[in-house]
Parts: structure tokens; C-alpha cells; sequence
């Protein structure tokens, strides 16, 4: 009979402690002794729960025609960029597969360009023929210096969402604005004080002062940005300057645009300016058009879509907000499987149908363009087909460079936006104050550790 | 060859001997070690979990990251730097502004209901323990959600009062609002836990006491003075520090009801600019200095206020 080679009695300290060490072995060796099935297990981290609840769909597909692939799903809501950062930072437990939000790459592009965490994806997607089937301009937000880190999830093309029936009120039919010019006009009419006490009940426009999003969105559209191409700090340009002006300007001069509600344009506090009458019109991506659905389901119909007014006429009718991207990390020890799982949950036709359905994201992929569903009639906007309206502009979408210090440089730029708006600084102040202080900050590290 | 079994008498005693004097001094030594032994996991836990992070973080703090695999050694340049930056002085005032705002605000309520409580003339006291001590077991993201909805410019509780004023209240939009609005929310979280602490110390206070002061003729007023107060002064030191440190540690709070310290950082505090450059920035040496600087103000105040609540005196 199988005896330990030393009885509990005799153990030092007796019982208690041996079983406790027992234990103590047993689970080291279950936690790091279990056999891995090399290449079938698949890790894919996500941070959105509509990603998940797609996925959960999605992979036992590709399971089902791949027997031998396990594929890991696991959501870890808003927390999972800091799991990724202390995976990558700790060489150990990042997943094969991530998804990655756009304000959030930039921390993970610092340092050598050969130590970021991802795989470089561009000599696939280039053998296999995919930049050409992708809105190329989608994939700068994801690409450092020549390499390209993760696929874009989404294009987010920018609409303008109107309520037809209070500017219609108002004597302005917002399908002849083409310009922003036209749309201060048509909003000036708009904006009224209908009871007479001398009080704005409702504005032509929602936007949002606090933070970077409404304004870099104008000036994205108009081809600026924060950095350029070459990582150049470029938001202190004339263009940046005068769409600042432009955007303090409809608070402070033209008076149209009142300060989002709440925190930002999904807070409950906005919906229920919405529904009170407050907001007229509003920049909406395409996965606002989503929340507004499953949170306002109330205001179906009251809504209506048209491109977003130029800067010039024949000018870019829309531009870009938000994003994500899905990256293969260095640490998965299976990248060619990792690929195709990422082919099917990212250019898979009936996947970014049923994604559009569910979320009216417009996909990347060129070729989904033509399915049928982009050309059904929407209710919640009164009938109008949206996913038309999108893919018509979905071709002009401006490019965002991505770049290291974009989460200083943005947590700045919400600042500088706030100070121009309540006038405690002029837009070319607040905008070359936040320029000298970015490219301070990249001076002081490219003068500890050169040029990286 | 010899065995064991053929051992002689005197042979076989003496083995005897010294097998006992091992065990003996198996056993002298397993009572020398045993102490040990029972207070190692703590200590083996706190070197592992405690001791090598902080010193680990202190040895950052004069680094800087270069990306994920490499730093680079910047000496006290963190420190300099820091000391140099207004996000960190505007979060560091925020910070207090809070910590003064919650010693001059929440722990008085906190006193005075626990009096209250206290007193023979209030019913349902059990009933209204658990009332006013329930917020601290909501979680802190949750009450940052609720209070996002109290403090709604158009439909939040608050405003559907002082729009009555004429005054729409933009609490978390404009700056001078930001913080009295996370403070009026610590209030409401914390004043019920100081509460529990202030109610145990009045009921440790031995009614002699009072019938001697109502013997001499002292008020209620005067008994609270010269009895209650200097009775729960330990209570009261107790309850300032661990409410100053946690006030100085505050993250969770304003980081959600602000959306991040937002407008213009009104909501920033120290521990969220610190969780901002480690983790969004990616600037870990930098936060570990902040993280340091917390330390080092905390250790100095709370000594400080010890000192002055005469704690270190030998009575």
C-alpha cells in the first residue's frame, strides 16, 4: 500500500499544516501543470459588450467548422485596456486576440516601435489582398510608423441627426443646408425662447464642451488633426485655430449651440433634453444612432438624417469619431490561427450584416456595402434609409494618425476646448498653449532616450 | 557485520539516549521555530504583496518607462518635474478641497447624529443606524451613477429644488460646482460609517461622568464640552486621520461622476492623476513619484494631526 513517506503526526506542527501544504502543491501543479493544446486554444479579449454578445454568436460557427479551435471569449468590460497594459507590461497573459478602443492605442505605441505588443499585420493584409477590399483611410488611426497594428472594426462615418418637425416649426427645411454657414443661418431661426421668458428653450445644436470630441471631429473634417502624419504635434495650425474659433463661436456669437447635458452626449440628462424639445440637431456616428435606439426608443421617428454641412461647398461632408481596432498580441503563441479567427469576425459578410443590424455600425469591408439591408428604410428615422446615407460617405472618410502622446495630448486638448469656450482663454492661445506643452513633453523624452 | 538486532545492552542504551536527545532537541528547536512559523505567512504575504511593490515603486519613481520593455534612470526628475506640474497642484488642491470640505462638513453631521441616536428621545433608533449607515455598503461606481442622476442639470433631484430659484445648476458641468458636488456626495456615503464609530465611543463613555456634572450644576451644553467631547477625543483623532487619509485617496468617486476629472480637471484629484499617467499615459516612473508624494503628505498629516489631538501624550 502507497504510503507518505512522512505521517501526519509526526509532520511538524501537525496535521493542519500538511493538509494546507498539500493543498498548497496540488494547486500549483493544477494552476501550472495543465497541459496546453498547442494551437487550438484562442484567447479574445473585448471591452463593448455589443462586440461580445456578436462574438458569442459568431465564434461557435467558426468553431463548428474548425472542430479542433477552442475560442475564448472573455469580456472585460472598461477595465480591459488596463488588463492589456499590465499583460504586455509583464510579458505574460496577454490573449491571442484584442480589441482595442481608438483613445486607447496610443499608450500602447510608446517606446521602440519593435517593442509594441502587437503583430504587425500589414504583410498579411497586403499578400492576401485585403487593403484594397478596406476604406484605407480606417486603418491610420491603428498604424505607427508604417506598421499596421490592429484591422478597424468600424469606419463611424458622422451624419447630422435633425429633428425635422421643430426646424420645419421654425420655417427651415435642413435638407437644402449644405454648408456650415447655411446651417448657422437655418439655426439662428431655430433657436428660440418660445414661452417668452426671455429664456432659450431650445437650441439648434447639442455639443460638447467638457471634452475633444465635437470639436475634433470638426477638425477632422476639415483635414486637420493633432498630430500629422510624420507624428508632428499640428494643433496649433491656422485650420485648427479657425475651427476652434468656429466652434466657440456658436456658443458665444452665434448663440445656436448649448452645452451637452450631463458628462457627455449618451448621459441621461441629454436624452431627456432630447425629449423635452431642447436639441435639435446633433453630430451623430453611426453607433449613436444605436444608442439613441435602445435608449430613447420613445423618439422614433422624430428623427432625421442629412450629411454633414461643409466648409466649403462641395466640400467633405462628413467625418470620423470613435473606433476599434482587433490586433493579434506578440505573446500568442499561434498568430496564423488567431488570423483567421480574426478574418471571420471582421470580414465575414452575414457577420457584418447581422452587426449592422444590431448596432448600425457601417463595416470597412467594401464588398458588405452592397447587401440590401443598408438600403432599408430606418423607423427610428422616420423611414429614411441611414445605412445608404453612410455608405455614400463612408468613401470620404478623413484619416486620424494615431500617435503615443494622444492620451496626454487629447486629456489637454479637452482643457484648451473648455477654456475657449467660457472665454477665460482665446482658441489660438488655448490651442498654442496645449501645442508647446505636448511637444515639451515629447522633447523631454526624445532628450532622456533619443528618438524613438 | 553488525546490525542493529545485535547490538549489546550497554550499546543499545546509549543509542537510545541520543535518539531521545535528538528528539528533545527536535522538539526544543520545533518550540524555538514554532512561533515563527505561525506569523511567517503574514509576513512571507507582506514582503511578496507589500514590501516588494513598494520598494519596487520607490526604485521606479526615479525611472521613466521607454515603452513596455525598457526604462531609462532619470534620478529625482520625476520629482522635479512633478513639483513643476499645475495639472498635479490643481488635483492636489481639488484634493484637499475635498479632505477640508469632509473634516468640516461630514464628521459634525456624523457627531450629531450619532448624539441623536444616542439620546433616550429618539424612537426606531435601530431602523435609522441602518438608514443612515446604509449608503457605505453601496459600492462607490454605483453612487457615482445614482448621484450623476441626483445632480442632473434638468431632471435631477437637486435642480428640481433650486430651479424653483430660477438657477439651472450645471453641478458637474461647471467648474466652481465640481467639487462641493462630489463632497455633498461624500457627505451622504461616509457620514453614516463616521456615525457608527462616534455612537460606539458615546455609549463607552461611563454615565458617572454626567451625573457628576449635573451634580455641579453643568448644563447640557457644558457636559457635552467638558465631558462628551473630551471623553471621544481618541474616537475623534481615530475618525479625522482614517477620514483624511481616505479623503487624500479619493479616485473612484469624482473619476466616475466626472467622467475623468472633467471640465478643465475640476474633478481631478491626486490619485486619479496618478491612475491617469500610470495607466492612460503609460508613464509609470511618474506615477509611482505621485504615488510617493501621496505617501509622504498623508504620513506628515496625519502625524500632524495626532500631534494636535494630543494622541503621542502620556496620560
Amino acid at each position: 500500500m502507497f504510503r507518505l513517506p512522512i505521517d501526519s503526526e509526526s509532520f511538524p506542527l501537525g496535521k493542519g499544516p500538511m493538509v494546507m501544504l498539500i493543498l498548497f502543491l496540488v494547486s500549483t501543479l493544477f494552476i501550472f501543470g495543465r497541459s496546453e493544446e498547442e494551437g487550438k486554444n484562442l484567447e479574445f479579449w473585448i471591452f463593448a459588450n455589443t462586440h461580445y454578445e456578436e462574438y458569442q454568436a459568431r465564434v461557435p460557427i467558426f468553431e463548428a467548422q474548425n472542430p479542433a479551435v477552442n475560442v475564448q471569449l472573455i469580456n472585460f468590460g472598461g477595465t480591459m485596456h488596463d488588463k492589456l497594459l499590465a499583460a504586455m507590461l509583464s510579458n505574460f497573459g496577454a490573449p491571442d486576440l484584442v480589441e482595442v478602443e481608438i483613445t486607447s492605442i496610443g499608450r500602447f505605441l510608446k517606446g521602440a516601435i519593435d517593442e509594441v505588443g502587437f503583430v504587425d499585420l500589414r504583410p498579411r493584409l497586403e499578400s492576401e489582398g485585403w487593403m484594397e477590399k478596406l476604406v484605407v483611410s480606417r486603418f491610420t488611426p491603428w498604424s505607427y510608423r508604417g506598421k499596421i497594428f490592429g484591422i478597424p472594426h468600424d469606419l463611424h462615418p458622422v451624419v447630422l441627426l435633425y429633428r425635422d418637425d421643430l426646424f420645419k416649426a421654425a420655417g427651415v427645411e435642413m435638407t437644402e443646408i449644405e454648408t456650415w454657414d447655411d446651417f448657422i443661418a437655418a439655426g439662428k431661426k431655430a433657436t428660440r425662447d418660445l414661452d417668452g421668458d426671455g429664456k432659450i428653450d431650445q437650441y439648434a445644436i447639442v455639443l460638447d464642451r467638457r471634452t475633444e470630441s465635437d470639436y475634433f471631429s470638426l477638425l477632422l473634417q476639415q483635414g486637420g488633426g493633432f498630430f500629422d502624419e510624420e507624428g508632428n504635434v499640428i494643433i496649433d495650425s491656422e485650420l485648427a485655430i479657425e475651427t476652434l474659433e468656429f466652434f466657440t463661436a456658436l456658443f458665444n456669437e452665434h448663440k445656436i449651440a448649448t452645452p451637452v447635458y450631463g458628462t457627455w452626449h449618451g448621459d441621461p440628462s441629454n436624452f431627456a433634453a432630447m425629449q423635452d424639445g431642447k436639441i435639435l440637431s446633433i453630430l451623430s456616428p453611426d453607433w449613436y444612432v444605436g444608442i439613441l435606439k435602445s435608449q430613447v426608443p420613445q423618439m422614433s421617428g422624430k428623427w432625421k438624417a442629412i450629411s454633414m454641412p461643409a466648409w466649403y461647398p462641395g466640400g467633405r461632408r462628413t467625418t470620423t469619431r470613435g473606433g476599434t481596432m482587433i490586433g493579434i498580441t506578440k505573446q500568442s503563441k499561434n498568430p496564423d490561427l488567431a488570423w483567421e479567427v480574426l478574418k471571420f469576425t471582421y470580414f465575414d459578410r452575414p457577420g457584418l450584416i447581422n452587426r449592422y443590424e444590431t448596432t448600425r455600425i457601417i463595416p470597412p469591408l467594401k464588398s458588405a456595402w452592397d447587401a440590401p439591408i443598408f438600403k432599408e428604410p430606418d423607423a427610428y428615422l422616420g423611414g429614411q434609409p441611414l445605412g445608404e446615407l453612410l455608405i455614400e460617405l463612408a468613401p470620404d472618410m478623413p484619416p486620424r494618425y494615431q500617435n503615443p502622446y494622444w492620451s496626454e495630448g487629447a486629456d489637454l486638448l479637452n482643457d484648451a476646448i473648455f477654456a475657449a469656450v467660457t472665454e477665460k482663454q482665446t482658441p489660438r492661445e488655448a490651442l498654442t498653449d496645449l501645442a508647446e506643452k505636448v511637444r515639451a513633453l515629447i522633447a523631454k523624452d526624445r532628450g532622456r532616450w533619443g528618438d524613438m | 557485520m553488525k546490525t542493529s538486532t545485535n547490538l549489546t545492552e550497554p550499546q543499545g542504551i546509549i543509542k537510545n539516549m541520543r535518539q531521545k536527545r535528538t528528539t528533545n532537541l527536535f522538539w526544543n528547536q520545533q518550540q524555538k521555530i514554532a512561533p515563527y512559523l505561525f506569523i511567517a505567512p503574514f509576513y512571507l504575504l507582506f514582503v511578496i504583496f507589500m514590501g516588494y511593490p513598494l520598494i519596487s515603486s520607490l526604485v521606479m519613481s526615479l525611472y521613466e518607462m521607454r515603452g513596455f520593455q525598457s526604462r531609462i534612470f532619470v534620478g529625482i526628475g520625476n520629482f522635479t518635474d512633478l513639483f513643476r506640474d499645475p495639472i498635479f497642484w490643481k488635483s492636489l488642491k481639488n484634493t484637499a478641497y475635498f479632505a477640508v470640505g469632509t473634516l468640516t462638513l461630514q464628521l459634525p453631521i456624523a457627531l450629531l447624529l450619532a448624539i441623536l441616536l444616542n439620546s433616550k428621545f429618539v424612537k426606531g433608533k435601530n431602523l435609522l443606524r441602518l438608514a443612515f449607515f446604509a449608503p457605505v455598503l453601496v459600492a462607490g461606481v454605483f453612487v457615482a451613477i445614482i448621484f450623476n442622476l441626483v445632480y442632473d442639470q434638468r431632471a435631477g433631484l437637486v435642480n428640481q429644488e433650486f430651479v424653483l430659484f430660477g438657477k439651472e445648476i450645471g453641478w458637474l458641468n461647471e467648474e466652481k460646482y465640481v467639487m462641493p458636488a462630489v463632497i455633498l456626495t461624500g457627505v451622504w456615503q461616509w457620514a453614516g460609517f463616521n456615525m457608527i464609530y462616534f455612537l460606539a465611543g458615546l455609549q463607552g463613555i461611563r454615565q458617572e461622568l454626567y451625573e457628576a456634572a449635573a451634580v455641579d450644576g453643568a448644563s447640557w451644553w457644558q457636559a457635552f464640552i467638558h465631558v462628551t467631547l473630551p471623553s471621544l477625543r481618541p474616537v475623534i483623532a481615530f475618525v479625522f486621520v482614517v477620514s483624511m487619509i481616505g479623503s487624500l485617496q479619493l479616485f473612484d468617486l469624482p473619476f466616475i461622476l466626472t467622467n475623468g476629472g472633467e471640465p478643465a480637471d475640476a474633478g481631478s484629484t491626486i490619485v486619479m492623476y496618478l491612475y491617469k499617467n500610470g495607466f492612460q499615459f503609460m508613464r509609470l516612473g511618474y506615477a509611482a513619484t505621485i504615488g510617493w508624494v501621496l505617501f509622504f503628505i498623508i504620513a506628515v498629516i496625519s502625524i500632524v494631526q495626532l500631534k494636535l489631538l494630543g494622541i503621542f501624550r502620556d496620560e
